[in-house]
């Protein structure tokens, strides 16, 4: 079988668009008794930028290991003078953990040319993998139209917010394509996922009720991000603020803000950019006690301490996650449900991404 | 499992939210007696470890060992970074074992001796300071049950089981829970006279397992099961437990207990509990649990004549396995040379309730089978024979795969193409390993979670034990009867158990599914 094996992650034979399935039930003949097809879910991936389907199909080999599914993996050229479709079947086959057994997703790759938003629609829904959700993970900037052709499928589009320009016209897209659609389209921000291990780190630390008298001492809350990664940081501060029902009240510049809580408590928000992770560092300071949440110089484990300013703690390690593509893939795809918090964090927030 | 009813969990808190969909383990100390022993080093605290390098273990967790040897904390947390970094099911991190290991604490004390529990106390109180434990107490009991009640008397007598305004205390027994019903009261007895119900968590580490917690799952989150789920559309179900290992190192106990007290009374019981039970009101531990009481009260009881004709006992004897010689079970060391030990019990059972009526369970265990699989199959019964013109011998089986290759399979007739109407059976597999990439977490991580969170689903209740127990007990007496009593068989090693386990299914025209 013209497979993927781990290291060679080529996009695959080419096929003709109208032979795809045929070419796929012949791919899974010849390998039939040494592989094992696998699929939970449809995950169409979709970009503009040129080189994509290579970068992509590297991305969707390691994102198969844990995450069995159908790919579809575009890059369109909205550009070209011509319109047109190229298209490639592979699979990424890895041992399974249970045996010797070779466990394959198959990909089908395509690219598009010129006319790409009409092209679309048809390209993937002609190509799913029966009763199975549709992902759509958008790596471009949202553009008009948004097909509801297309929409009305998709069951979760992943997207990441944090080089978005403009937050509020991208977000003003989504949520117009998914009324339009008229679905429950869940979304998935990779912004917001990058900060789950962050924000478990700072949820634990008010696990017992006995702690939860803090919430109403918050002063001071600061955040040290990466280059490039302010809006992560308001989302943060758009979660507490939500989560703890702190209201806007005014901001001084880009890097202080400040929020009212419920009772009355005022609470000054300082980010601040520096070297390091996209969240670095966040310290909440609430009464005489300080709640810090560092990268680790290892890079993947988080420090968290708590105790009072100035003495030393000594810190618990957690995992920190990473941001790289699979990780943040992989981390999302392991979710269920709707992201209600994510939804009220945006909305806390949404002037000032 | 899915949702805590507990009475003593904790306010939500709202930076929670969206984070997690199981409750959230507490600060507490856990109190390892006998911990110098296998289970602590192979299990418990690789488990621990694991929980930890996850983040799923709260930082003001520690662990205290109590056992009688001299130790101090540094070499007790070497002994235990060596063993789990022999035992853990990922691999050990330096930067993680340091701040995990500064967590572990060793106490020296005899079980039985009281001043050893008054330096605990204060131990404890030292660590609630320094580590913000909070006053939480998880003691788990990884002790030979001979020890239990001295244990407990000096817990009681410290002031240990008293729970203060905020805080819990709760215990962890491991199996076995008793020998017999009366013994299995009589250590309830001792355990309630120190700690209510509520508070204790009897282990069984089966229903930690991934699939076993599955089988609620397939029968009542998909519609499709629930109405072929009874006497209508069942013909029998059969439950087996087999393994490829013998008695091994374990002959001391094991000579005492044999098969039937060791895997049927509690491993198979609630196996066989989930698959049967009745859909419970709401997720919460006792709705669970009062569904599975009640097919325990359900089961057939026993004559005399049922015990010799629906239940077979077998010893293996030498054989191969893997290709390779082994002793018998009488070969083996410790084992006394005319050992009437069963290591191979088939039993044949009824469930006399309305879903269930006159649907019989086959269940077998067994040392030195040829394979080691846990499998419970649904046998369905026959589609009428009037249109194939061809009575469709194999019926369709729904495979629910404990371990290995945890998974489920359905087999199913279809035609076999061509221009004739031949009927063949299919299999349709699923395999966890497969479709989902994540390993599942150790039995024991998942118990140790939910007991610090205060879930006890997965654990069973005082009227589960003893029922079980009352089931059991009888089979035993007329083992050990003076008279008639039933015939020990033997089997070679690496067969499917003696003739005597074939021929139970082939009285009913039955046969045992071909693993």
């Amino acid at each position: 079988m013209p497979a993927v094996s781990e290291k060679t992650y080529s996009i695959g034979v080419p096929v003709e668009v109208a032979k795809i399935d045929h070419e796929l039930k012949k791919l899974w003949r010849e390998s039939e008794g040494a592989a094992t097809r696998a699929s939970l879910m449809n995950l169409a991936v979709y970009s503009e930028a040129p080189g994509s389907l290579n970068s992509n199909t590297q991305l969707m080999a390691r994102i198969t290991e844990d995450h069995a599914c159908r790919a579809i993996v575009i890059e369109a050229d909205c550009k070209a003078e011509d319109d047109g479709v190229d298209a490639w079947i592979s699979a990424h086959c890895h041992v399974s953990r249970a045996g010797s057994k070779q466990v394959c997703s198959e990909q089908i790759s395509f690219r598009l040319n010129g006319g790409c938003t009409s092209q679309l629609p048809n390209i993937v829904l002609s190509n799913l993998d029966s009763d199975l959700p549709l992902y759509l993970w958008w790596q471009n900037e949202f553009h008009e139209p948004m097909d509801p052709q297309l929409w009305a499928w998709v069951d979760r589009v992943i997207y990441d917010s944090q080089p978005w320009q403009d937050f509020r016209a991208q977000m003003r897209l989504v949520e117009s394509a998914q009324a339009e659609a008229k679905q429950r389209i869940i979304l998935c921000d990779l912004n917001w996922t990058r900060l789950d291990k962050v924000r478990f780190a700072l949820a634990q630390f008010f696990d017992h009720p006995a702690s939860h008298h803090r919430f109403a001492k918050i002063k001071k809350v600061r955040i040290d991000h990466a280059s490039g990664f302010r809006s992560t940081a308001l989302l943060f501060v758009g979660w507490l603020a939500a989560q703890l029902n702190w209201r806007a009240e005014k901001t001084e510049g880009r890097n202080k803000l400040q929020f009212v809580s419920s009772s009355g408590q005022r609470i000054d928000i300082e980010i601040r950019q520096c070297d390091g992770q996209p969240i670095h560092e966040l310290v909440l300071t609430a009464g005489d006690i300080e709640f810090a949440v560092t990268h680790a110089k290892c890079g993947d484990l988080l420090e968290v301490s708590r105790g009072i300013a100035g003495e030393k703690r000594v810190p618990q390690l957690m995992p920190a996650g990473k941001n790289d593509p699979v990780s943040l893939m992989s981390e999302e795809l392991m979710r269920g449900g709707p992201h209600h918090v994510y939804l009220h964090a945006v909305e806390r927030v949404r002037d000032l991404l | 499992m899915l949702m805590n009813r507990a009475t003593d969990q904790p306010e939500p808190n709202p930076l929670r939210e969206g984070l997690a969909t199981r409750a959230v383990p507490q600060p507490c100390s856990i109190v390892i007696f006998g911990a110098t022993g296998d289970l602590t080093h192979r299990k418990l605290v690789p488990a621990l470890y694991n929980v930890a390098a996850d983040g799923e273990l709260p930082p003001a967790v520690t662990i205290v060992g109590f056992a009688r040897r001299k130790k101090r904390d540094e070499e007790f947390r070497r002994d235990l970074e060596e063993a789990t970094r022999k035992f853990s099911r990922q691999p050990v991190r330096d930067e993680i074992w340091k701040t995990f290991g500064q967590s572990i604490f060793y106490h020296q004390s005899e079980f039985g001796d009281e001043s050893g529990y008054e330096q605990l106390v204060k131990r404890l109180h030292e660590i609630d300071k320094t580590h913000g434990t909070r006053g939480n107490r998880l003691f788990y009991f990884a002790a030979g049950p001979d020890q239990f009640e001295a244990i407990l008397k000096h817990l009681k007598a410290a002031g240990l089981n008293e729970t203060r305004k905020g805080s819990w205390v709760r215990v962890i027994v491991e199996k076995p829970f008793g020998t017999d019903l009366a013994s299995a009261r009589e250590l309830n007895r001792i355990i309630h006279n120190s700690f209510t119900e509520e508070q204790t968590y009897r282990i069984d580490h089966f229903l930690g397992k991934e699939t076993a917690q599955n089988i609620l799952v397939l029968r009542f989150a998909n519609a499709i099961f629930a109405p072929l789920w009874n006497t209508h559309y069942i013909d029998h179900v059969q439950i087996t437990a087999a393994e490829t290992l013998g008695v091994g190192t374990r002959a001391g106990y094991y000579e005492g207990a044999g098969a039937l007290r060791d895997m049927v009374q509690n491993h198979l019981l609630q196996l066989l509990c989930l698959t049967a039970m009745e859909p419970p009101t709401d997720l919460s531990a006792d709705s669970i649990r009062d569904e599975k009481v009640k097919v325990l009260r359900s089961l057939r009881h026993w004559s005399r004549n049922d015990i010799a004709a629906s239940v077979v006992r077998g010893q293996y004897a030498k054989g191969a396995i893997h290709g390779d010689p082994v002793l018998g079970y009488r070969q083996e060391e410790n084992v006394n040379a005319d050992s009437q030990t069963e290591t191979f019990v088939a039993l044949r059972l009824f469930i006399d309730n309305w879903r269930w009526a006159d649907v019989p369970i086959y269940m077998r265990v067994g040392k030195r089978l040829p394979k080691s699989a846990t499998e419970i199959s649904i046998h369905f019964k026959k589609a009428p024979a009037v249109l194939f013109n061809k009575d469709l011998h194999d019926l369709n089986v729904l495979v629910i795969r404990i371990q290995p290759d945890e998974g489920i399979s359905l087999r199913i007739h279809a035609k076999v193409p061509g221009t004739s109407f031949h009927i063949e059976p299919v299999k349709m597999d699923f395999h966890y390993g497969t479709s989902f990439g994540k390993a599942s977490p150790e039995a024991y991580e998942r118990l140790l979670l939910d007991a610090m969170s205060g879930d006890a689903t997965l654990f069973a209740r005082r009227d589960e034990v003893e029922q079980a127990w009352a089931f059991i007990d009888p089979i035993e007496e007329a083992w050990h009867a003076k008279k008639d009593v039933p015939e020990l068989f033997f089997y070679p090693a690496g067969s499917w158990g003696p003739e005597a386990a074939d021929d139970l299914l082939a009285r009913d025209g039955r046969a045992w599914r071909k693993l």
